[in-house]
């Protein structure tokens, strides 16, 4: 803490590294490495499962949604779960882009180019379900306040026209961010590429960015500026999207606590992700000198921290339930707790608070398995967390004579599996040709980049 | 005054690390020299000073275009809600400001990013897929790991010669001529 | 040059307290008097002055607890006031036995004017207020105890890597505060409205009481700026991490109090929406609104600029405004609620908080002038100047 730099500047960073080492390493994997096995065998994986995602579409827009298993109670099922959950594992990209540079934490330099490409992929997919859920997707522009012949506009009090503003403004301001976040990379594997096409891509991409001091400095200051915009966003992304039950007064959605549970919960999900994907890949592309047991360590901290928080939301969930006194509420819990999908309740208890807490030991924190295996358990147990919520409290909410019961059916399934082989294809299109670590951040935690008068400027 | 033919765009100097540049760059503005650039692969604190930038309009601009995504966003739900398509949802007043703070917060924040990143943009003068500093071979490495120095021809004090004797004492690497 | 503190720092502690003592006599009679007059007026005026002096402690305890996890320049520097602060706990605790011995008084569900049903009987009831708030001090001070102890043995011996060994509790102690003053914030503020529920409320209770501490604890460091040990370390490095994390702190607790309303302003259900309908009238909405203005658009403009941060003479006025309007904040959240006449001020207001917060400053001086001003063995330099 006395010499914070000094210390984690060299823990962020293996020894050893100059400018040009860093610049080569990584400009490599795009430029000069051969397509490997692996690649070819992820990609073509994921590809394969992005067809089942366009058979999936294929066959709903053709037959309706229908399709999936949503009934009479049970109007959202898994389009809501899997949007919110994708949305959810989005904002960690965001967090650690924004929220960590604002806070100038340089062990973020390594990956947040490759968490800010999960964001933009995760939304991707995340958009994908509400626009599908609404039946008839090619009306979607009539979400939009267009004057039209109707003379209709936007019902501004519902947080579903909210969701709309928000998720569009997230996915728009985040590939903004990611892009601008890029160019001088694009312009450093403009130099450096020896193919034509290459040199044109990139080069038309990197917009003739030449590295000059002046735009260096409207560029950082731009993208300090898009930090502390990006940070209330990513909030106000995860708020709407709790809104949207919250406003309703559905047994168990409408509680005040949604907001902060529901964002914490994301970051919650956003960090298993990353550690999901990070682990692979930084043992599979030789970064463990960029990405490093530093920062896995402290995306595990992160995790624990998160895993309190939504906690807490849980503990406020019963308390509510047990504190108003309100019949509907006391059902609810009573049908979490013994109802027919009580086991994903328990589950849900099983994967998000008892598996996280083995990071309260540091040797967990700096074990990779450890760490796959609880993100993984996280992974599923946010998911099974929005299953509880809408698919529970839908099912039996206050007359007996309306209650039902849903599950997922085949084509449900393949949705989903479909959207993660969506997000796999565009991550390892991304792998191969765009650089995953920010090279130029990479540069600044050298120590000679360390000159001029720091204490008087930033 | 005859108007001077510029056959160079100017004369550019190249360094091996951050410090060497920074320093260069305060001599150069020390000497005089006004039209200056210095270019290198990664942000340097106060460099953009030494050549003459380091001023940026963008904290305003962005307030205020984050000030415009707000205000029109609050505004357009008024209009409809209260005065083109006036709806009773739910017994809620047509002017339900408190159901407008997420709408109006989402395009304040969609206003000033959009600000921020055109605006960077256009300050910086990009895109710009051409400049005559790219023909300069050994400038392709200000994206790896040298770093440049630029005088150019438009300066009121260059003179080729002695600017380019000038930067010699600077201690480069290598010194060039960029053709315009 | 820190341990200067030890010889100075009694010095400013001790001009403060007299002013102090004078001023808190005269008002702890009246209060006294109050209370003869009219009980449960008296005992909310006494409720909400507690509430107000309560937040600088507890929320000291989650600073102090945050600060020792995340590190950095801002958190030594403030780490001695915040720590002297949480030494003010049992004190606080002793000013809490007027409310534990008046709950049958003050409380709806105490004073026979509501009867909770069967369940939330359970929680609702005298002895069970009385031991939680046992449990809650308790966990508080014992906490802040081991904290303060492990300080002193830092500065004593400064034995290595004490940072990790504050960190092992920190967690536990962040976590701990948030549990207590939930249920806390439920006991003591929320149940005047027993109808009433939001499950937001303690997080919302919480980061206010956080913001209190912070902005008490920035006018404490730029009280004593100019003087030994603190002269000469201050700098504009550290203005402006306050001003980020007071900028940042206003805005969580706009953005808690925002999600808290507009949800249950779309729900319109009865048990919820009385409580802003009761605040909708009189002087409430205007209170309201100059909380909303003093508690963050003010200082979120002025914050946002860079001369805002780092001018200590506006971020000193921030700083008070805050504090200032946490008070009305408060005051919002605890006044209106029935059965105490909820349309008008009390008078009792007016002498309840200075005789509560008079003493507990005069307390806290004191304990501030017992130990340097800085920690002796912990580097005060924000970290960018390091290589400046």
């Amino acid at each position: 803490m006395t010499e914070p730099q000094a210390t984690t500047g060299q823990q962020v960073l293996a020894p050893g590294h100059s400018m040009a080492s860093i610049t080569d390493k990584v400009s490599a994997i795009v430029l000069t490495r051969p397509v490997g096995k692996r690649w070819l065998f992820g990609f073509t994986l994921g590809f394969i499962l992005t067809c089942v995602l366009f058979t999936t579409i294929a066959n709903l827009l053709v037959t309706g949604v229908g399709i999936w298993g949503l009934n009479a109670p049970v109007g959202w099922g898994f389009d809501i779960i899997n949007f919110v959950w994708w949305i959810g594992i989005g904002h960690a990209g965001t967090l650690i882009s924004a929220i960590l540079l604002l806070l100038r934490q340089n062990w973020r330099t390594s990956i947040n180019r490759f968490a800010e490409a999960m964001t933009l992929f995760a939304v991707s997919c995340a958009g994908l379900y509400p626009l599908l859920h609404m039946g008839r997707p090619w009306f979607f522009y009539w979400l939009m306040p267009i004057p039209n012949t109707m003379e209709l506009w936007p019902q501004w009090r519902s947080p579903l026209i909210w969701d709309v503003f928000a998720v569009s403004t997230y996915a728009s301001v985040s590939a903004l961010f990611w892009y601008v976040g890029l160019i001088p990379d694009l312009a450093t594997l403009r130099d450096r590429t020896t193919s034509r096409l290459g040199r044109m891509v990139y080069g038309v991409l990197a917009m003739g960015w030449r590295n000059s001091a002046k735009h260096w400095h409207q560029y950082e200051t731009a993208y300090n500026l898009l930090a502390g915009l990006c940070t209330p966003l990513v909030v106000s992304v995860h708020t709407v999207v709790s809104f949207d039950f919250a406003v309703g007064v559905v047994p168990g959605w409408h509680a005040t606590v949604f907001p902060p549970y529901f964002v914490a919960g994301a970051i919650f999900a956003g960090f298993a992700m990353v550690l999901i994907l990070c682990i692979p890949i930084r043992a599979v592309y030789g970064l463990q000198d960029f990405i490093t047991m530093k920062h896995l360590e402290n995306m595990g901290k992160i995790l624990l921290a998160t895993c309190l928080m939504v906690s807490y939301g849980y503990a406020m969930e019963i308390f509510t339930a047990f504190y108003t006194a309100n019949t509907y509420e006391e059902y609810l819990m009573h049908n979490r707790l013994h109802g027919p999908y009580a086991t994903s309740y328990y589950a849900l208890w099983f994967c998000n608070l008892i598996v996280p807490q083995v990071l309260w030991f540091k040797w967990a924190r700096t074990n990779v398995w450890v760490l796959f295996i609880v993100s993984l358990a996280v992974s599923v147990g946010m998911w099974l967390e929005r299953f509880v919520i809408i698919v529970l409290s839908l099912s039996r909410d206050f007359m007996p004579s309306m209650w039902g019961q849903y599950r997922g059916t085949p084509w449900d399934w393949s949705m989903y599996v479909g959207t993660i082989g969506l997000f796999i294809t565009l991550l390892f299109l991304f792998l191969r040709f765009l650089p995953v670590i920010s090279i130029f951040e990479m540069r600044t935690l050298l120590p000679e980049a360390k000159v001029g008068d720091h204490g008087e400027h930033s | 005054m005859t108007p001077r033919e510029i056959p160079i765009y100017g004369i550019v100097a190249e360094f091996a690390s951050p410090a060497d540049l920074l320093e260069a760059a305060r001599a150069t503005k020390q000497a005089g020299y006004t039209r200056t650039d210095a270019y290198s692969p990664l942000p340097i604190e106060g460099l953009a000073g030494a050549v003459g930038g380091g001023h940026s309009k963008l904290p305003v601009l962005v307030f205020l275009g984050g000030l415009i995504g707000g205000a029109s966003g609050y505004l357009l739900q008024y209009y409809t809600a209260v005065h083109s398509y006036p709806f009773n949802i739910g017994g809620r007043p047509l002017h339900s400001w408190p159901a407008f703070i997420p709408v109006t917060f989402e395009c304040t924040i969609l206003g000033a990013a959009l600000t921020a990143i055109f605006g960077m943009l256009a300050l910086n003068g990009l895109p710009m897929p051409y400049h005559p500093l790219f023909h300069v071979g050994r400038f392709a490495r200000a994206s790896r790991d040298k770093f440049f120095l630029c005088i150019e021809a438009r300066d009121p004090i260059f003179d080729a010669a002695r600017t380019r004797a000038f930067l010699e004492t600077l201690s480069p690497t290598a010194v060039e001529e960029v053709p315009s | 040059m820190a341990s200067d503190g030890t010889t100075h720092g009694g010095t400013p502690a001790q001009q403060l307290s007299l002013i102090n003592l004078l001023g808190a006599v005269l008002p702890i009679g009246l209060l006294a008097w109050a209370f003869a007059m009219n009980p449960p007026a008296a005992l909310r005026s006494y409720l909400w002055a507690f509430c107000v002096v309560a937040a600088v402690p507890c929320g000291s305890l989650a600073l102090l607890a945050l600060q020792h996890l995340t590190g950095g320049a801002w958190g030594v520097t403030m780490r001695r006031p915040l720590e002297a602060a949480v030494r003010t706990l049992p004190l606080v605790a002793l000013l809490f036995v007027p409310l534990a011995l008046g709950a049958h008084i003050l409380y709806p569900w105490a004073n026979g004017s509501y009867t909770a049903p069967y369940p939330k009987s359970l929680y609702l009831n005298v002895p069970a207020f009385q031991l939680r708030a046992g449990v809650y001090f308790a966990v508080w001070i014992v906490l802040g105890t081991v904290l303060n102890y492990w300080s002193t043995r830092q500065d004593r011996e400064n034995p290595p890597d004490f940072d990790r060994r504050f960190r092992l509790i920190a967690g536990p102690t962040l976590g701990l505060y948030g549990l207590t003053i939930t249920f806390a914030s439920i006991d003591w503020v929320m149940s005047l409205e027993p109808m009433w529920f939001s499950s937001i409320f303690g997080v919302l209770f919480g980061v206010g009481q956080i913001l209190s501490a912070f902005v008490f604890a920035i006018l404490m460091v730029l009280l004593f700026s100019d003087r030994p040990p603190l002269r000469g370390v201050i700098r504009a490095g550290h203005l402006r991490d306050y001003g980020s994390l007071l900028l940042a702190f206003v805005m969580i607790w706009m953005y808690l109090s925002i999600s808290q309303f507009i949800l249950i302003w779309s729900a319109n259900l009865k048990e919820e929406a009385p409580y802003y309908v009761e605040r909708s009238h009189g002087i409430w909405p205007i209170m309201a609104g100059l909380v909303v203005l003093a508690q963050f658009f003010t200082p979120f403009l002025v914050l946002l600029t860079r001369d805002g941060k780092r001018n200590a003479r506006s971020l000193g006025w921030v700083a008070g405004m805050v504090l200032a309007a946490r008070a009305a904040e408060l005051y919002w959240f605890i006044a209106p609620a029935r059965p105490v006449d909820h349309h008008t001020l009390l008078w009792s207001d007016l002498v309840a908080l200075p005789a509560l917060a008079g003493p507990w400053f005069l307390f806290f001086t004191w304990q501030l002038s017992r130990r340097p001003l800085l920690p002796l063995h912990v580097d005060p330099t924000p970290a960018e100047d390091h290589h400046g």
